[in-house]
């Protein structure tokens, strides 16, 4: 890259706005807060710096959410899957969960948030905790077993449609493509 | 290219859809890593690699970053291999989306309260978030009314007021002119204010009611502006114009909800998959959206357990229950009824006292909308309790609940304006002593329509009244007291909980107020507008302050389109009452711009029969029938085309739903046949 890291060069920043759903200003912006991000020495280097993940959880759009840690997994490009950013992986978190981004392409990492053991398809282990985390994972917030159970039963009889006992991506796009809420719930915007 | 590709990119590997069946099945046996893993990026990127019919748009692809990268550059090298046409095409759409792109930017910045909007969505649900959305439409809905009637109405009577002509009345008969708006020389300072509250004194004759306008009209050699004219077509266009904005929107909110179905099916799956708000914001308001999702799944678990419990019910348990809703139902339409009693009453009384004077006068004046309110106030709360007796479904219960207060509100208003209707017409009977000279009654209304408007200001004044009372002296010490205190008591009864359905209606019933009386005090949707803004601060403020998320959360979807029909049935009764005044009450003789005429429509043929020749035909060739027949048939040949194509959609739909069902099966059964000859192969190794 040529462009410095504490400014983005104007080819690179159109190249974004190509390539993501971002806004120039939602870029810039972004920019700012990544470096933030980043140690006094980590920002003389280009722009292909990984922030841990840790890191990136102190941002306090992501700080409380249950799904911090799997959607810092499915975007990191990392050989280590260690979780961890650069910068131009967070600008893809920001375009999938941006105003302007399609149904398809947040149904797309919505399904792969959810799907904690990265196999393709959402399994019942897989509902479990994404039941976990949407109700919160201490005791007295849980649902007992039993519920658990019927729950579970009730959302494969919905919407597993080929009676696998999974839900794969286009059950589950199915299922979000009725629900026009879902566009604007899912979305984070700095 | 796409093996490339592939070295690229091997960290965040994720298997393709075609392998997934395959690495699944034999995951057990041969897998020596936990989880198969599964390339995500491959398939699209060669699709998109080998293609070369037009690009997708490359930001809907998802990918990572460099790969995205990579392609557009083979894109980029490929454009040149496109014919002239394709890639002016391209270049057309990408222009398109530029422009899009910057009117978003633009509309950002000019949107009204968009970080605040955003921010309750964040901390309160989108339920909370569709209320403060409804509140701004209407308050721009207003601001654009305001400007439609200041441009036609208000601007032009200040300035031809000096200039052009306006005639005084002499064909009806004397006692019909008296009309003095300002009897009293000078007075107390207090009285001010008393005046600004009821709209009286210096109010009364001034811009804000219709008394006040004149029968100006200004000719030039090149230039006429009619006045009453400019008024009624303004009256007519400023409905016409409400209408076209609310069905726009229903437009809108229609097409979400069909597109939801809005059944119950796929319910538990939508909560979980959908459920999370990821624009949640901090440590608590996440706490309290797991509480609620935690308590939504609870309770719908549970109400299907009752369900099949209810299902199971013996019948003279059957026969309690409905005997017991139908009792409830005569309770609450008994309810219902003394409540409009109460207003009719009031409202009779406050007429005959209209002479008194001081705080006493004051309060006569007010006595109506104390009532309305009053009732509004009580009668939804022993409905509410009426409901849960009922034992409804909790969706049912809902939109029962809405129904009885959307009744009693609109009808309550309805009351008002039909007590108002016999006085001014001495119940409609024109032969009667009080109304015989002036066929209105002169001695109680000199100027009618001022009277109306002022009734129409004094409501809507006194809603806004109401709720900042209502923040100032019930909730915020609700809350200090609930904080500061352990008591059992206090603490089951807890902060309270903003309440939306109520919240609505208390909306729809102050535009109603609006609509009805925007043709007697043309400047009330400006007051309107400046109400609905400090509403809206004040609702913000007691949002945060003063309330918790509430329990039961509220679907937004589904419901906007219902309380825009609402909406659209004040729309409905404030056209009735001006379509009434404009046809058949004659207007006062005194005042306003209509003076001259019988009734205030009586205005449009008169003017009519002053235009040219050519116009007058053009009119009336649009009314006749040779053009009205063609146009009806040719929108029912359009309206028979949508629906046609909306049923072939619902059966492909079906056709395609089965069809998913079959490949289904076909899948197991494959699945199947590949286990057993595993089993064949195996005892052979």
């Amino acid at each position: 890259m040529g462009a410095t890291a504490s400014q983005l060069g104007k080819d690179l920043l159109s190249e974004y706005q190509e390539l993501t759903f971002l806004t120039k200003q939602e870029i810039l912006l972004a920019h700012k807060r990544f470096t933030e991000l980043l140690t006094r020495e980590e920002r003389d280097l280009n722009l292909n710096t990984r922030v841990p993940m840790a890191r990136i959880l102190t941002l306090p759009e992501l700080k409380s959410n249950p799904f911090r840690k799997r959607i810092c997994y499915v975007f990191s490009t990392s050989e280590q899957k260690d979780g961890s950013l650069t910068f131009e992986d967070f600008l893809d978190l920001l375009s999938a969960f941006s105003d302007s981004a399609t149904l398809e392409i947040k149904s797309h990492y919505a399904f792969r948030i959810f799907d904690f053991d990265d196999d393709g398809t959402l399994d019942r282990g897989d509902l479990e905790k994404l039941v976990n985390c949407l109700t919160g994972e201490t005791d007295d917030t849980q649902l007992t077993p039993d519920e658990m159970r019927q729950l579970i039963n009730n959302i494969l009889e919905e919407s597993d449609i080929d009676k696998d006992g999974t839900v794969n991506l286009s059950e589950f796009q199915h299922v979000i493509s009725r629900s026009p809420d879902f566009v604007s719930s899912f979305k984070i915007v700095l | 290219m796409a093996s490339e590709l592939h070295s690229q990119h091997t960290g965040n590997s994720y298997p393709s859809d075609q392998q997934s069946l395959r690495l699944r099945q034999d995951s057990s046996p041969v897998s020596n890593q936990n989880y198969p893993q599964f390339n995500w990026s491959s398939s699209p990127a060669e699709d998109e690699v080998d293609n070369s019919g037009p690009p997708r748009d490359l930001r809907s692809i998802p990918l990572p970053m460099s790969l995205k990268r990579a392609v557009w550059q083979v894109q980029q090298m490929q454009v040149p291999v496109v014919s002239k046409v394709e890639s002016w095409k391209w270049k057309k759409t990408k222009s398109l989306h530029k422009l899009k792109d910057r009117t978003r930017g633009f509309l950002y910045f000019i949107t009204l309260w968009g970080k605040t909007l955003q921010k309750i969505g964040g901390n309160f649900g989108g339920g909370v978030q569709s209320y403060f959305l409804f509140l701004r439409f209407l308050v721009v809905l207003n601001f654009l009314s305001f400007l439609l009637l200041a441009g036609f109405v208000l601007i032009p009577s200040i300035v031809f007021r000096s200039v052009g002509t306006s005639l005084q009345n002499s064909t009806g008969p004397e006692e019909c002119m008296n009309y003095n708006p300002n009897p009293e020389g000078l007075v107390v300072f207090y009285h001010y204010f008393l005046d600004f509250l009821s709209g009286t004194g210096f109010m009364e004759y001034s811009y804000l009611f219709y008394g006040f306008y004149n029968n100006t009209i200004v000719e030039d050699r090149s230039f006429s502006y009619n006045i009453p004219l400019a008024y009624l077509f303004t009256a007519v266009f400023y409905f016409a114009f409400c209408l076209i904005c609310i069905i726009a929107r229903m437009g809108t909110a229609a097409r979400v909800a069909v597109a939801t179905g809005g059944s119950a099916v796929g319910n538990y799956s939508k909560i979980v998959f959908i459920g999370w708000d990821y624009g949640c914001l901090g440590d608590q308001a996440t706490k309290l959206k797991q509480k609620n999702l935690h308590y939504r799944l609870q309770v719908d678990l549970e109400e299907e357990r009752l369900r099949k419990q209810a299902a199971a019910l013996t019948l003279g348990a059957k026969i309690l229950l409905y005997s017991l809703r139908v009792f409830m139902f005569f309770v609450a339409l008994g309810l219902i009824f003394a409540a409009f009693y109460g207003i009719f009453e009031a409202t009779n009384f406050s007429q005959s006292r209209t002479g008194e004077e001081g705080i006493l006068g004051l309060i006569f004046e007010y006595l109506p909308s104390i009532v309305i309110t009053a009732g509004n106030f009580v009668v939804p709360m022993l409905c509410d309790q009426i409901a849960l007796v009922e034992r409804y479904s909790p969706s049912t219960t809902v939109i029962l609940a809405l129904l009885r207060a959307v009744f009693l509100r609109l009808v309550s208003l309805g009351v008002l304006l039909f007590t108002l209707w016999r006085q001014i017409t001495c119940e409609g009977d024109t032969n009667s002593q009080d109304c015989k000279q002036c066929q209105y009654n002169n001695k109680l209304y000199p100027c009618w329509e001022t009277r109306v408007g002022q009734e129409m200001y004094r409501l809507t004044l006194f809603d806004l009244l109401i709720t900042i009372a209502v923040l100032i002296l019930v909730e915020f010490p609700r809350r200090m007291v609930v904080d500061n205190s352990s008591n059992m008591l206090t603490q089951w009864v807890g902060r309270q909980e903003f309440v939306v359905p109520s919240n609505i209606l208390g909306l729809v019933y102050g535009q109603t107020v609006v609509w009805t009386g925007a043709l007697f005090c043309p400047l009330l949707p400006f007051i309107n507008t400046i109400k609905f803004v400090i509403l809206f601060y004040c609702k913000k403020i007691t949002l945060f302050y003063n309330c918790r998320p509430a329990l039961k959360t509220f679907r937004s979807t589904t419901s906007t389109f219902f309380f825009l029909v609402v909406l659209l049935f004040g729309w409905g009764l404030a056209l009735v009452v001006m379509i009434y005044s404009l046809a058949e009450i004659r207007p006062s003789m005194g005042c306003g711009p209509f003076r001259f005429f019988p009734s205030m429509w009586s205005i449009v043929p008169t003017s009519f029969y002053r235009l040219s020749q050519v116009t007058q035909e053009f009119l009336f060739f649009i009314g006749s029938q040779a053009f009205s027949i063609p146009l009806f048939t040719l929108s029912c040949v359009v309206m028979c085309y949508f629906i046609a194509l909306a049923s072939v959609y619902g059966n492909s739909v079906a056709l395609l739903r089965s069809q998913i069902k079959l490949e289904g099966r076909d899948k197991q059964f494959l699945v199947k046949q590949i286990e057993k000859l595993k089993q064949l192969e195996m005892p052979k190794q």
